[in-house]
């Protein structure tokens, strides 16, 4: 089993690592939009919708579980990563400019995931795990969006995941090696276009509650 | 252009042999003609030096035609200089304003040492090269160079990868100091062709292993190598390598 | 001197096979006990090095360069030779012998340039086989085009950069080894002396170029594969640490030096622009293929070259030279250039360039398909120049690219001291008094992966070595003169830099040795080049210490080689009282101007042997011998 470290421990193996967690959260991302939609169907609609997914049991928690350890994957490796990548130039440049590869998103990936991480943990404890012993799901989500402060973090929180899905979805492709010069074009569009989707999708979400509550 | 004459001030990193620490010295490059180089400039200056009795920069370099890739330091903060596909020998003063202060400073990574001033230690590179980089042949034992025919297409994307001249810039530009696009093209140059691939599962493993063991930093697909590159490396070759350790790592029966 | 050729007897075709066979041979357990020295790692010492660990020898590996894959090997751009008939244009082993040894004037030695001709296919096979991605047909077979003196189609290239593909595939082979442990790699070294021991060469001196220290290495046998001293010159196209001094230790130690005055000027280099100027840049042969050379035909026509019209242009050597054209060698090319610029119908600022135009090959082909051949040198042009040569012709000049000359070998690349061996550029064997384009690289690959291998086994198999290590007497002695020399290097502490000293240096060469000589011009070179030297010791400034990375000091000691060395050049310039190839008595030529042989008495190699310190050299001809071609005035017309 020596092999099987030694492969997974390479840099190329823990950025595959990345990407296959990161494209699973752009999945999440993609049905947790879809899910969150059903809000522009009114208040009843959105609940059915939450009944129904808490209605596949078991099913859910696995998802909940594989969720956890992909997060622990990603947040594990990236901090690696972010290391080991410090540590590879002890020496900064006294003058350093940017040759044009890079682009905000890029640039930016440690500190937007760092971000999300905290945006997670907030989403967490004040949606999933409130008290919703007394309020439907919806009443609690349109609490919860009606404080400014909060709705002002979250839809900043979307803006940031847009830049770090912007940069990601193309880069996991390339991390996989799937770069073609038919379809890399392709999918450098698709991640752009992501990234605005989920961004705008997610950022109109808790005006959707304002106004329908 | 017409030649023109300029005056530069010039701030440049000065480590002395076997230290750790260095510093930034100024200098005056003095009625430098647009015609001559970037590394012509520094002969100048340095001529200057020795005669005032100054030790002068010392700096790497022989081809001073880009191909050999020994030159390279990071000019304003680019590597090989701003203008595009350039080594440093090849930039030509006309790129340069008269009075324009300039940085120059040597390649940064962990694992290319500065040996002194703008002189690094890329043995690195030549490390990961051992691991893997080549073909295993006996001369005299190749059959017809004819037997294996290689269409154009794939010849002209051997070759894409073949062009690095192992320089490093790709390493300074990198803001992880990644050796990606290096081991990329090598990678890519022998796994495209029929000759390369039956070690091609071995060559990947081996040298991307060597390559972390040399203390690179991992590549975060920032694309500042490919933009700094001399030789337009592309960064299809990355992918190429992410592919082919990939494969090698799940599917083949190298270890 | 005792100049024994050692060439097989027997029919030109056959010499090769049955001196293997009669070569003693080196049983593969007993190849581990000997360790051979290779210095240089460009595509002659770096194959040498790899082939021979390979066998089972252990290798120790030197050179300058911080690693072997930057030899100046790197540089070369236009293509490697080969009879592979590939595009069935009637292409065999002895055509391209024939023309190696036309296109050298007849100054090479028959056997060799035979021997050389046979291992070009198998080079091309094992390049190809190690990973080098020659040009291909769409069909996906091998693509050839052609090149100066011939006029089938047979250089194999990869783009603009052969001798880069060619020298990673070596480099390729040679770290494999060194991964392996067979070869011990010491980059940055400078190797200043040779060591000899009971008259055999059986190690090196080298100064460590990181820390300055001095350090000894022994083996049974040494090999030189320095490249070549174009930089006597100062300008060339050579890379700025191409020395002769590995040689010139050699010479001192016995081992003879041939031909030093056979220098090639290469025709379609860019042009001189400023004194600051460090190097002169080739734009490669094979632009030959598709450019064609032109100049006004008025004298002082400085119109730009789109004004001048067609019936006003003269394309000499398509006027003159009917059958080869614009792919005539090298030699005649570089000639007629000056000639014209003599003539005052030179270009440009300096009058000192000819135009390379390539505007009917764009509108012929288009310029992607040129783009495709030559991209990246019509790209080194514009940065140099800063003209795009798409839409203006280029301007070039001939300028000093390669050396005939070098270390003598017999036909097993030993030099006259025993067990030091010398391949590639450094040595003088194969291209007599003119190189051919695109057969260097073909000599460098031969001698490395082909010919060392085998005969360097004859030696030692022969040889009744004792054991020798770095305590012996020679090798303190040898540093002891050595630092002495560095000492008094470092302590002149005079007014001028090296560099300036060099280009001094260089300018008489060009001057009084260039493109054309004359018996009182090379009389005063010698005298100018004497008296530099003298100043040199006394007025140099070589700053810093030591024992420390120091490029000046690097620099000054090359250049204290090459100003002994200049010398000598000149010398045999001066006694080859004939024009032959790339050495033109103005002496000696004929109506039209073309070099003319005088076989009757210089048909030979001229060997020079060192007499001692401040004494004149000593004269060796080793007569040349013709069995299989006849001797003809060379004509390209
Ligand atoms: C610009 C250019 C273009 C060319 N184009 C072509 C072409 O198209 N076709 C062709 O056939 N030929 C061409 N040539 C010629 C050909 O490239 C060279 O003749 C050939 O590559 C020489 O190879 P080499 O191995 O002998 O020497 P090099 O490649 O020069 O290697 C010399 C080696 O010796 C080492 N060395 C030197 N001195 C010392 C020392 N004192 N101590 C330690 N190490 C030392 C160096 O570090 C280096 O490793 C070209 C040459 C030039 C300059
Ligand atoms: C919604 C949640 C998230 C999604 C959809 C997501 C998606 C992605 C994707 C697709 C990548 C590209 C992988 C590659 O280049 O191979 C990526 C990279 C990265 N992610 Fe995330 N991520 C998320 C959350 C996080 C969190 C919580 C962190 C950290 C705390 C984080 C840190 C990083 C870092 C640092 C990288 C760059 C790694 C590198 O290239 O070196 N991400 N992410
Ligand atoms: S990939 Fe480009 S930048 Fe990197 S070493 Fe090769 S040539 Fe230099
Ligand atoms: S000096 Fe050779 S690439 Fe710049």
């Amino acid at each position: 089993m020596n092999w099987l470290v030694r492969t997974f421990s390479c840099s190329v193996a823990k950025k595959q690592f990345m990407a296959v967690t990161g494209l699973a959260f752009c999945l999440f991302l993609t049905s947790h939009l879809i899910g969150n939609l059903f809000v522009y169907g009114g208040k009843d609609a959105f609940n059915a919708y939450v009944e129904h997914l808490h209605a596949l049991g078991v099913l859910i928690h696995i998802a909940e579980a594989g969720l956890i350890v992909f997060a622990l994957i990603h947040i594990g490796t990236a901090l690696i990563l972010y290391f080991q990548n410090l540590a590879a130039r002890p020496v900064r440049y006294k003058k350093k400019s940017n040759a044009g590869g890079r682009t905000l998103a890029s640039a930016t990936m440690p500190y937007t995931g760092l971000f999300i991480l905290v945006f997670i943990v907030v989403h967490l404890v004040s949606m999933k795990f409130a008290d919703h012993s007394t309020l439907s799901t919806f009443d609690v989500t349109a609490g919860v969006f009606a404080k400014p402060a909060y709705l002002a973090f979250y839809i900043v929180s979307m803006v940031v995941v847009a830049f770090h899905v912007n940069h990601g979805f193309w880069s996991a492709f390339q991390s996989f090696g799937a770069s073609h010069p038919k379809y890399m074009p392709i999918v450098r569009g698709f991640g752009i276009l992501f990234s605005l989707i989920v961004g705008a999708g997610f950022g109109l979400i808790p005006i959707a509650f304002n106004m329908i509550s | 252009m017409e030649e023109k004459f300029i005056n530069l001030t010039l701030k440049v990193w000065r480590q002395k042999l076997g230290e750790k620490k260095g510093k930034i010295e100024t200098y005056q490059a003095k009625n430098i003609s647009t015609d001559a180089s970037f590394l012509e400039m520094l002969d100048i200056v340095n001529d200057d030096l020795t005669i005032k009795g100054i030790e002068p920069i010392a700096f790497d370099h022989d081809c001073r035609e880009g191909i050999c890739g020994m030159c390279g330091q990071v000019v304003n903060g680019y590597a090989h200089g701003e203008e595009k596909g350039t080594t440093l020998c090849q930039l030509h003063m006309r790129r340069f304003k008269d009075g324009d202060t300039v940085f120059v400073e040597p390649f940064r990574a962990k694992a290319f040492k500065v040996v002194k001033d703008l002189v690094v230690d890329r043995s690195a590179f030549d490390k990961i090269i051992q691991a893997g980089g080549y073909i295993t042949a006996k001369a005299g034992g190749a059959p017809d160079a004819n037997n294996l025919p290689v269409t154009y297409e794939t010849c002209e994307l051997a070759m894409n990868g073949a062009e690095c001249i192992g320089c490093g810039a790709c390493v300074a530009a990198c803001p992880n100091a990644s050796a990606m696009l290096f081991v990329g093209a090598k990678i890519s140059h022998l796994a495209l062709l029929p000759q390369g691939r039956p070690e091609a599962a071995k060559r990947a493993l081996a040298m991307v292993r060597t390559m972390d063991s040399c203390g690179f930093g991992n590549c975060s697909n920032e694309r500042e190598c490919e933009a700094s590159c001399p030789k337009n490396i592309e960064i299809t070759n990355i992918a190429r390598l992410n592919r082919e350790f990939l494969s090698a790592g799940v599917c083949s029966t190298a270890m | 001197m005792q100049l024994n050729s050692n060439v097989p007897s027997g029919p030109l075709e056959g010499k090769w096979d049955r001196y293997k066979f009669d070569l003693k041979k080196v049983n593969p357990a007993n190849k581990r006990k000997f360790e051979v020295i290779v210095v240089g790692t460009g595509l002659a010492g770096g194959s040498a090095a790899a082939t021979m660990a390979d066998l089972g020898y252990h290798v120790k590996n030197f050179c300058i360069q911080d690693t072997p894959r930057r030899a100046h090997s790197i540089a070369a751009q236009g293509g490697i030779n080969a009879a592979k008939n590939y595009p069935g244009d009637g292409d065999s082993v002895y055509n391209l012998f024939y023309d190696t040894i036309k296109g050298g004037d007849y100054r090479a030695r028959e056997a060799n340039v035979y021997r050389l001709a046979q291992n070009a296919n198998a080079i091309i096979d094992h390049c190809v086989a190690t990973g080098v991605p020659f040009a291909r047909e769409y069909g996906g077979l091998h693509a050839n085009r052609s090149f100066g003196g011939a006029q089938v189609s047979r250089t194999f290239y990869a783009r603009g950069q052969t001798g880069q593909q060619l020298l990673l595939g070596v480099y390729g082979q040679l770290s494999r080894q060194i991964g392996l442990g067979g070869v011990e790699m010491y980059a940055r070294r400078d190797i200043l002396d040779i060591v000899i021991v009971d008259g055999c060469a059986r190690g090196v001196i080298c100064r460590n170029l990181v820390t300055g220290e001095i350090e000894r290495h022994s083996a049974h046998a040494v090999v030189l594969a320095t490249g070549g001293y174009d930089n006597v010159y100062f300008l060339s196209t050579s890379g700025m640490h191409s020395n002769v001094s590995a040689c010139w230790a050699a010479y001192k130690k016995g081992a003879a030096f041939a031909n030093p005055c056979y220098t090639q000027i290469h025709p379609t280099c860019i042009t001189v622009h400023g004194d600051y100027q460090s190097k002169l840049t080739l734009m490669s042969e094979s632009l030959r293929n598709d450019g064609r050379i032109w100049v006004p035909k008025k004298a002082g026509d400085n119109r730009s070259p789109e004004q001048i019209p067609e019936n006003e242009r003269d394309y000499y050597l398509e006027r003159k030279y009917p059958s080869f054209g614009n792919l005539v060698p090298r030699d005649v090319a570089s000639r007629n250039a000056k000639m014209a610029c003599d003539e005052g119908r030179g270009v440009g600022n300096t009058g000192l360039a000819v135009y390379l135009d390539f505007t009917e090959a764009i509108q012929r082909d288009g310029e992607d398909v040129i783009r495709a051949k030559y991209g990246n040198l019509f790209q080194m042009y514009d940065k140099i120049q800063d003209e795009d040569p798409y839409k203006v012709p280029m301007k070039i000049y001939p300028a000093i690219h390669y050396v005939m000359g070098g270390t003598w070998v017999d036909y097993n690349l030993m030099t006259t001291r025993n067990g030091l061996f010398c391949l590639g550029g450094a040595n003088f064997s194969d291209h007599g008094a003119n190189r051919l384009g695109a057969s260097a690289l073909m000599q460098g690959l031969s001698d490395g992966y082909f010919v060392l291998p085998y005969t360097i086994g004859g030696y030692l198999a022969t040889q009744s070595l004792t054991d020798v290590d770095t305590s012996h007497q020679a090798f303190k002695d040898s540093e002891t003169q050595l630092n002495e020399k560095l000492n008094k290097l470092m302590n002149i502490n005079g007014k001028r830099t090296v560099d300036d000293i060099h280009k001094e240096l260089g300018h008489y060469m060009w001057e009084y040795c260039g493109m054309a000589r004359n018996d009182a011009g090379l009389k005063e070179g010698i005298q100018k080049i004497s008296a530099l030297r003298e100043e040199f010791w006394q007025n140099v400034n070589v700053t810093g210490s030591s024992k420390d990375f120091n490029q000046t000091l690097e620099k000054g000691y090359r250049l204290a080689d090459y100003l002994e060395f200049g010398e000598l050049l000149a010398r045999d310039a001066l006694t080859r009282e004939e024009s032959c190839g790339g050495h033109f008595r103005e002496e000696s030529q004929t109506e039209e101007n073309e070099a003319k042989r005088d076989d009757e008495n210089f048909c030979h190699v001229a060997a020079w042997e060192y007499a001692g310190e401040g004494k004149t050299p000593i004269l060796n001809k080793e007569p040349l011998v013709f069995e299989s071609v006849k001797l003809t005035q060379r004509s390209y017309k």
